[in-house]
């Protein structure tokens, strides 16, 4: 087990360096620079440009931007947002337990409905129940999630009026009740989209345990169906399964791009958009290659847990 | 209902190839005069706003996001083809890098990642095909590396060379024809999720970019009429559905089919 | 359909708090970089509620004394020519000012803001017109004396953004002074109560604003950051956000029939244009091109339809609000038969394509603009329709803002539909004269005109108020005959606030609307 931890590290550590390699020269082929902004104002002229150029450090060539950041990057010194100035690492902490509470929330809602829709799905194969959870996993995964978001605003908020539009909390008013009536919507956005494609993939996976003979033996057995189907089906489908949902949900966090724009949620998908618009080359890197970093990890992690959770499975 | 979805889909490449013979008007007529009006007999599915016929511009998006979908698929098809067979073939170091590279590659956030490249490089239609694709092989590749690891498991591979085959022979005319099933189910889905991230980016305005229509871009302008004009949404929303359901309806059918 | 059904059942929804004299809610499409007015590159709304200027711009966009006694002209003895081409500014200052911190607001405040911005040791956004101040001299706590070292006609808004702080930030590094940057001392009506970053900046009411202890008469003032400006709208219908400023036209039709909200129409002092820039597409130097390319639009139909007649055509850079303003300038009424004459005129003959050409080359160049903005958008497409009619193309590009900036800035472009946000003080020489072309100035048409270029710095070279009229009216009278760049309208600015709202005044400038906030009341 410590020599397959030991590799898998030393094998991500490449891969790191790769993709904060192309993420840098990727983001600095953009036209236009964090700059740009200031142009926009009549009173900036260019000997202020320059001289805000100079101090940002931006007209040193390339390869040594690159290296300086990533020198103080392995330090932990995640440099300065070009946008106002402060930590990156201070603007991505103060964001991220808004992201973790609508990734939380949205992934244990979409277990609450994929858990229950696969098995069931696999369990009557074929038979109506089947077809319609089917139909509606299939609808999930076809729906584009932002036309959903806005849907759901236009209806359940300013039609009927029974959740706030967007936004953490109301301000001046942050109850409990009130955090909850907030996270309502995009999770429901969240949740649906994962949920769908989860629920899919379990119902396959279910479907192939039920075939193995371990199964059928049971049953020849005479165990009770329910304990067949949880104890020794679900079981087995478990393992692929948590691997699944453990790499989905740590795209999550990074990845409710969409969702957090809708509905102006205050986390690190906003603060994504956000950074995208104004080139703000600090904030956009750390948070590319963090998220890549998270997922990577959560990979070993998953592994590690499918083999613990599934004998038969053995890390190679 | 088995072959509804099908049906749906040939329908809709149909129509999209025979847009411009189809479309009442052209997609890009503007008639000021006439902004953002309701569906009537002259307009199906209303006008926007520039007084451009709805069901035109759908018509004419159809072949944009159509052709999104189907070419980012192949792009994806193909190169998860070439790396997931590589490395299902020849198992050992080579399939372990590719498949850390597969790792890799999931790693990154698709969307985020798309959003950066479609705002860096401003990309006509065929570079975004080509992104949309490289931001999708990994799951073919899986895909038809499990297919190639099952079959050289069930020794077929050993058995073919000691005959006398050759590589090339084994991989074109034997593993891959056994692994096209998967490999067409793993492409299909690849459409449908080649048109949402297209209509996605649109939505961020890094996709396609007016005047030419495309689903995506139409549901981005339609956001600020959401509740005027709740038909310039409608329309491309719901054929982004159909399409795509129809289009995950059929690989699902493939994929159970024996 | 569902939103079939929620057209239905839209009313004007109060779900949230109905705005009252307690709290106010802003929805605001940004978050501040920092509330630093020197440091910032974006709008100043919330820093004009703490931090106050000399002076400010009213509604009227009359320079008015703020922290200033009063403004100090040629004829009240306040400017003083010097013999050796520079000029003294006396600014005589408000008594009774304290900062927020009880320490009294005095002269040593205004030089030592121009020290720190003239410094090496601070990084603002711009140094304009500070660097032309030689030194100033406080021979008393109330008056600052400013000399600069050439004539320097806006003189009177140097210090719309306020004064740094001696006794706060004297001897510190102020890009770094995040205490300041994220909660400056100021004196004026509001502080900073808490900034949640990323979510809302809270403002309250300082006990003893110099106007009075009355003032303000809004108790809390709560700035919530929305960028999404469909989630904004939403929040204003729901009642969640009482105020938004800089409303989209295209929400007007939605927003009219709320009625707990007013929409203000200001008259704004910034202009949507098509730029032209002669040195990358050689056939906009050619005049005759260029008047086919206004002739060819009919913006009085884009206003009327498009903008929902809420804007005004405009003819040239300088705005009704402007007190330099004229209208007596050519037009260019909608006419495409003139166009077509004067194209055929310059040499264009039309193609097999429909598209002309000359010597073998098509007129064929690409409309860039800025993504994003729905009615920008429409407008660019509707000018590439009417410009091919008369066989002119002209692929629109949509790029996004700091793209824009840069291409701009650049000149790597053909022409592109921009705004410009005029500054407050008329003047166009930054835009217009041959010399100030990027990266020198925003002269972006690179239009060179040897005699307006005199003129235009001619105008800036004086203080006096007739001559400077004299001389701007003739430029915008050059300007319309030689038609660098083609004005389209007027960018009317639409504030939404409650209809409960008294004292609420608008303001055309960069300024904003919250310049007179303290005297706004809910009733």
């Amino acid at each position: 087990m410590t020599r397959f931890l030991a590799r898998r590290i030393v094998q991500a550590i490449p891969l790191l360096f790769v993709i904060s390699l192309l993420a840098f020269f990727l983001i600095h082929a953009a036209p236009g620079g964090p700059l740009a902004v200031y142009l926009s104002n009549p009173s900036v002229r260019p000997e202020d440009i320059e001289r805000l150029r100079h101090a940002l450090g931006l007209d040193r060539p390339l390869w040594s931007q690159y290296w300086s950041w990533l020198a103080a990057f392995v330090r932990g010194d995640w440099g300065y947002s070009f946008s106002d100035g402060r930590p990156v690492a201070a603007r991505i902490a103060e964001r991220l337990p808004a992201t973790l509470e609508l990734a939380s929330a949205g992934v244990f809602f979409a277990l609450v409905i994929a858990i229950p829709g696969g098995v069931i799905a696999a369990v009557r194969r074929g038979r109506a129940a089947d077809h319609a959870i089917t139909a509606a996993a299939t609808a999930g995964i076809s729906l584009p999630a932002f036309w959903f978001g806005l849907v759901l605003q236009i209806l359940f908020a300013v039609a009927l009026g029974w959740f706030p539009s967007s936004g953490r909390t109301t301000p001046g008013a942050g109850g409990f009740l009130d955090h909850l009536q907030h996270l309502v919507l995009p999770t429901l956005v969240l949740a649906c989209v994962q949920a769908a494609g989860w629920s899919r993939y379990l119902r396959g996976s279910m479907i192939d345990a039920l075939a193995q003979p371990t199964v059928i033996t049971a049953r020849a057995r005479g165990v009770p169906e329910a304990r067949v189907v949880m104890s020794h089906a679900f079981q087995n489908a478990l393992g692929p399964f948590v691997a699944v949902v453990t790499i989905d949900a740590a795209l999550l966090i990074s990845g409710a791009v969409v969702t957090e724009s809708v509905f102006a949620w205050p986390g690190l998908g906003s603060l994504f958009t956000e950074a995208l618009a104004r080139r703000d080359y600090a904030v956009l890197m750390t948070l590319l290659v963090l998220s890549s970093t998270a997922v990577i990890v959560l990979n070993v992690v998953a592994d590690v847990a499918q083999a613990l959770i599934d004998p038969r499975v053995t890390v190679e | 209902m088995i072959r509804t979805p099908s049906i749906v889909l040939v329908a809709l490449v149909a129509a999209a190839i025979a847009a411009p013979l189809l479309a009442p008007q052209a997609p890009d007529a503007v008639d000021l005069a006439h902004r953002r009006e309701p569906p009537s007999s002259s307009h199906w599915f209303g006008t926007d706003e520039l007084g451009r016929d709805v069901a035109a511009r759908i018509l004419d998006g159809a072949r944009i996001s159509l052709a999104v979908g189907l070419l980012s698929a192949s792009v994806a098809g193909l190169s998860g083809v070439a790396i997931g067979g590589i490395a299902g073939y020849a198992g050992g170091t080579v399939d372990a890098v590719l498949m850390r590279l597969t790792d890799a590659a999931l790693a990154v956030p698709r969307l985020p990642l798309l959003m950066i490249a479609g705002a860096v490089l401003q990309p006509p239609v065929s570079v975004l095909v080509l992104l949309i694709g490289l931001a999708g092989w990994m799951e073919t590749a899986r895909v038809v590396r499990a297919e190639f690891m099952t079959l050289r498991a069930r020794g077929f591979v050993e058995s073919a060379r000691a005959a006398g085959a050759s590589h090339a022979r084994l991989i074109l005319a034997h593993l891959l024809p056994n692994a096209a099933p998967a490999i067409v189910v793993s492409m299909t889905l690849a459409v449908a999720r080649g048109i949402l991230l297209e209509s996605a980016l649109s939505f961020f305005g890094v996709g396609v970019r007016p005047p030419q229509a495309s689903w995506g871009n139409m549901l981005y302008q339609a956001q600020s009429a959401l509740l005027t004009e709740p038909w310039l949404a409608l329309a491309p929303g719901i054929f982004i559905f159909v399409t795509t359901l129809s289009v995950n309806l059929a690989g699902d059918r493939m994929a159970t089919r024996p | 359909m569902v939103s079939l059904i929620s057209l239905g059942c839209a009313a004007d929804h109060s779900g949230g708090n109905q705005p009252s004299n307690e709290l106010l809610i802003v929805g605001y499409d940004r978050e501040p970089d920092t509330l630093n007015r020197f440091s910032t590159h974006i709008l100043e709304d919330i820093q004009t509620c703490v931090v106050e200027g000399l002076t400010t711009t009213d509604e009227k966009m009359n320079v008015i004394p703020l922290l200033a006694a009063s403004v100090p002209t040629l004829e009240n003895g306040g400017v003083v020519l010097r013999r050796d081409g520079g000029m003294d500014v006396t600014w005589k200052l408000r008594p009774n000012v304290a900062w927020h911190d009880g320490v009294p607001f005095t002269s040593a405040d205004v030089k030592f803001t121009v020290d720190a911005i003239n410094g090496p040791n601070y990084n603002p956004e711009s140094t304009d017109g500070f660097d032309r101040i030689s030194s100033v001299d406080t021979p008393d706590a109330l008056t600052a004396v400013v000399h600069y070292k050439e004539i320097y006609a806006p003189y009177d808004i140097q210090f719309i953004r306020g004064a740094l702080p001696k006794h706060v930030l004297e001897g510190r590094d102020i890009d770094r002074a995040q205490d300041y940057n994220r909660n400056p001392l100021g004196t004026g009506p509001y502080k900073v109560a808490d900034w949640q970053a990323g979510e809302f900046i809270m403002l309250e009411r300082v006990p003893h604003y110099w106007r009075g202890d009355e003032y303000p008469k809004i108790r809390r003032l709560l700035f919530r950051f929305v960028a999404n400006t469909n989630t904004r709208i939403n929040q204003l219908k729901a009642g969640e956000v009482h105020v938004v400023a800089l409303m989209p036209w295209d929400k007007f039709r939605e927003m009219q029939g709320v009625s707990s909200l007013v929409i203000h129409r200001t008259t704004g002092n910034a202009y949507e244009h098509v730029t032209l820039n002669e040195r990358q597409i050689p056939a906009f130097a050619d005049i005759r091109v260029r008047r086919a390319l206004i002739h060819a639009l009919d913006r009085e139909l884009y206003v009327k339809t498009i903008l929902d007649g809420l804007a005004a055509v405009a003819h040239g850079a300088i705005q009704p609000v402007s007190w330099a303003y004229t209208d007596q300038v050519a037009r260019y009424p909608f006419d495409p038969a003139k166009a077509r004459a004067l194209l055929d005129d310059a040499g264009w003959k039309t193609g097999a394509n429909g598209i002309r050409e000359r010597y073998g080359k098509p007129l064929a160049f690409t409309l860039i603009t800025q993504a994003g903005f729905a009615i920008r958008e429409t407008i660019a497409q509707a000018i590439e329709r009417q410009w091919r009619d008369v066989g002119v193309d002209a692929k629109v590009e949509l790029h996004d803002g700091t793209a824009i900036s840069s291409l701009w800035f650049e000149g790597r472009f053909d022409a592109m539909l921009h705004w410009w946000q005029m500054p407050s003080d008329p003047e166009l020489t930054t835009f217009f004269a041959a010399d100030r072309t990027p990266p020198a100035g925003r002269n972006i048409n690179f239009f060179r005109d040897d005699d307006l270029t005199r003129l235009l710095y001619a105008s800036d070279r004086t203080v006096d108020r007739a001559e400077r009229t004299r001389l701007l009216h003739r430029a915008q009278a050059m300007l319309a005959e030689a038609v660098p760049e083609i004005p389209l309208y007027n960018v009317t600015r639409l504030d939404v606030v409650p209809a409960s709202l008294q004292n609420f005044k608008g303001n055309p400038t960069n300024t904003g609307i919250f310049w007179n906030v303290h005297e706004w009341e809910i009733r």
